[in-house]
């Protein structure tokens, strides 16, 4: 008899090397105090909206896309405590017939007075600024009918003046986030883990203990699937990589198409981390081998083209991918325990951001540490010490291969 | 009443059956000493250990590789909790005043996991500059020690 077993994931704090990138990618997060803001802002912006006059009853949906929606939400680039949140807002029927440039100015204009530090019209969007470094980018669009759920056309205008460059674009941003979430299912043990060190390190020890339990399938902007890990891992690394660029960089929505992809049931962080970056470099070959440029489209709007601003050429796209190759080297060389650990780190600083990793290895060594001098390590036969978690300590009862620690006092001279 | 010290081949025979890695060259019966040699990964890298032991003496522990990292001018000293010579340390596992080793004790349960502690505790020294596995230097009180830095 065959039994399906709903893969839960593996834990990330199991094992060291996935143990420091999961503890980087924490140190990434939209944390929980700015998680919570972030839902009831998005909100408040659509209450806002609907009590003008121009959006009065035309507000067919306000949804967050991006990052925001599939969980995958870190620190901006070349910052680590600010963060980009992603609305969008379907607009109904007196929207229709204008153009781009028009639709972002009246949206502009009916944001300009909302509480914030700053408002300010962008090419896509309206970006409000918030004191705590967030900003709400809000992306009107109007709905293409007769197509696939929330398919729609997006504003693409400079300003101030119209321009022959003004247009509207297709996208199917709320489509891609169900592909996205197909691809990428709960995975219990890791998220959990993950949720409640996400809780823990914020100080919020209590409502770890007591949200542990309790994360939900639809549970917002918390992190479900090691692919998703391994994608803000991926992000945070071109973030670092391209942070003194002052061009377009690989985006995020192209690099969340490859997580998609990429996702499998029970595969550790790091080999995630790799196989997901290979698979880029992989299509970045075969592109430029035929002089072309990488072409990525939403799985379930061709029309949607996730590559129209980047690459603008094979370099660019080539430059790209020896970035990957050389984290993917770095990486096999950890896995197979090959760096020493000073190399270890100046690598993982290089490749993303020397304070985010101070912090988790300054998090795991306090952790380990303890756990040494209270004896709560197990080591494995092969020579491996096991880490304090709550995994590790049922470990003994199911496998012989596992030892319990003595006390001890390291001892000694400093030389 | 005092434990039975442990013979050179029960140390022999408790090392082969918890720790199969570690290959015991130069068994001496007759000086009641081995030497084992073998790699272990606790954290992040692998480390080739050396074992000396004769019965008698305390068992002396070595990092033969990669060369063990040293932080000049940190406030745990170069290298810490080891024996010199600097040039060729031996790991420093356990404080005799606290008789925490004794020859009735097997080198398999005390000394090659109190060696995997030491190497994770020194990979994050190394990554932190911080010793947060506790322990005493000599010319230490014992109530400064166990103290996480």
């Amino acid at each position: 008899m065959n039994i399906q077993l709903t893969p839960t994931g593996l834990n990330p704090f199991d094992d060291p090397l996935d143990r420091i990138l999961a503890e980087i990618a924490l140190s990434i997060q939209l944390p929980p105090s700015l998680h919570d803001k972030a839902k009831s802002r998005y909100e408040a912006v659509r209450r806002h909206l609907e009590t003008t006059t121009a959006f009065f009853d035309q507000i067919e949906h306000f949804y967050p896309q991006g990052s925001m929606a599939i969980d995958a939400t870190i620190s901006t680039r070349g910052t680590d405590d600010e963060y980009d949140l992603d609305i969008v807002s379907q607009l109904g029927g007196r929207f229709r017939g204008m153009a781009p440039l028009e639709i972002l100015t009246e949206l502009e204009a009916a944001l300009a007075d909302y509480p914030v530090q700053r408002v300010l019209r962008q090419t896509r969007c309206v970006t409000l600024f918030y004191a705590d470094k967030m900003h709400l980018d809000v992306t009107p669009s109007l709905r293409v009918y007769a197509t696939l759920d929330r398919e729609s056309l997006i504003t693409h205008a400079k300003g101030p003046r119209r321009s022959a460059d003004d247009r509207f674009v297709d996208m199917n941003a709320y489509g891609f986030v169900q592909w996205y979430a197909s691809r990428t299912p709960l995975e219990l043990r890791m998220a959990k883990e993950f949720h409640r060190r996400w809780l823990d390190h914020a100080g919020l020890a209590a409502r770890a203990d007591a949200d542990v339990d309790d994360v939900p399938d639809q549970c917002d902007f918390i992190v479900k699937n090691t692919a998703t890990l391994a994608l803000q891992l991926l992000k945070r690394f071109r973030n670092i990589r391209y942070s003194s660029y002052t061009g377009r960089i690989p985006p995020s929505v192209m690099l969340s198409y490859y997580a998609g992809l990429a996702a499998q049931p029970n595969m550790s962080l790091s080999a995630m981390l790799v196989r997901l970056a290979s698979w880029i470099i992989r299509d970045i070959e075969q592109a430029s081998l035929y002089r072309r440029l990488l072409h990525v489209a939403n799985p379930i709007c061709e029309t949607d083209v996730f590559t129209d601003r980047w690459p603008e050429s094979i370099a660019q796209q080539d430059e790209f991918a020896g970035h990957l190759r050389e984290l993917i080297r770095s990486l096999e060389v950890m896995r197979k325990g090959e760096m020493c650990p000073d190399t270890m780190m100046d690598t993982l600083r290089r490749s993303f951001g020397e304070r985010v990793v101070t912090r988790a290895a300054n998090q795991i060594a306090t952790e380990i540490g303890g756990g040494i001098q209270q004896s709560r390590q197990l080591y494995t036969r092969r020579g491996g010490l096991l880490l304090p978690s709550a995994t590790a300590v049922a470990a003994p009862i199911v496998n012989p291969a596992v030892s319990v620690a003595r006390p001890h006092t390291f001892f000694g001279r400093k030389i | 009443m005092t434990a039975a010290i442990l013979s050179i081949d029960e140390q022999v025979a408790a090392m082969r059956a918890a720790w199969p890695q570690f290959s015991a060259r130069r068994i001496d019966r007759r000086a009641q000493s081995a030497r084992w040699v073998g790699s272990v990964r606790p954290q992040y890298a692998s480390y080739s250990l050396e074992i000396r032991y004769e019965v008698g003496s305390l068992p002396e522990v070595r990092v033969l590789s990669p060369d063990l990292v040293r932080l000049p001018g940190n406030s745990e000293g170069q290298l810490p909790h080891v024996y010199p010579p600097a040039e060729d340390p031996t790991l420093c596992l356990f404080d005799p005043r606290e008789r925490e080793w004794t020859a009735a004790m097997t080198i398999a349960s005390t000394t090659v996991p109190w060696a995997l502690d030491w190497l994770a505790c020194y990979e994050l020294w190394v990554m932190t500059g911080r010793w947060t596995g506790g322990g005493r230097h000599a010319g230490q009180d014992i109530g400064e020690a166990r103290v996480t830095t």
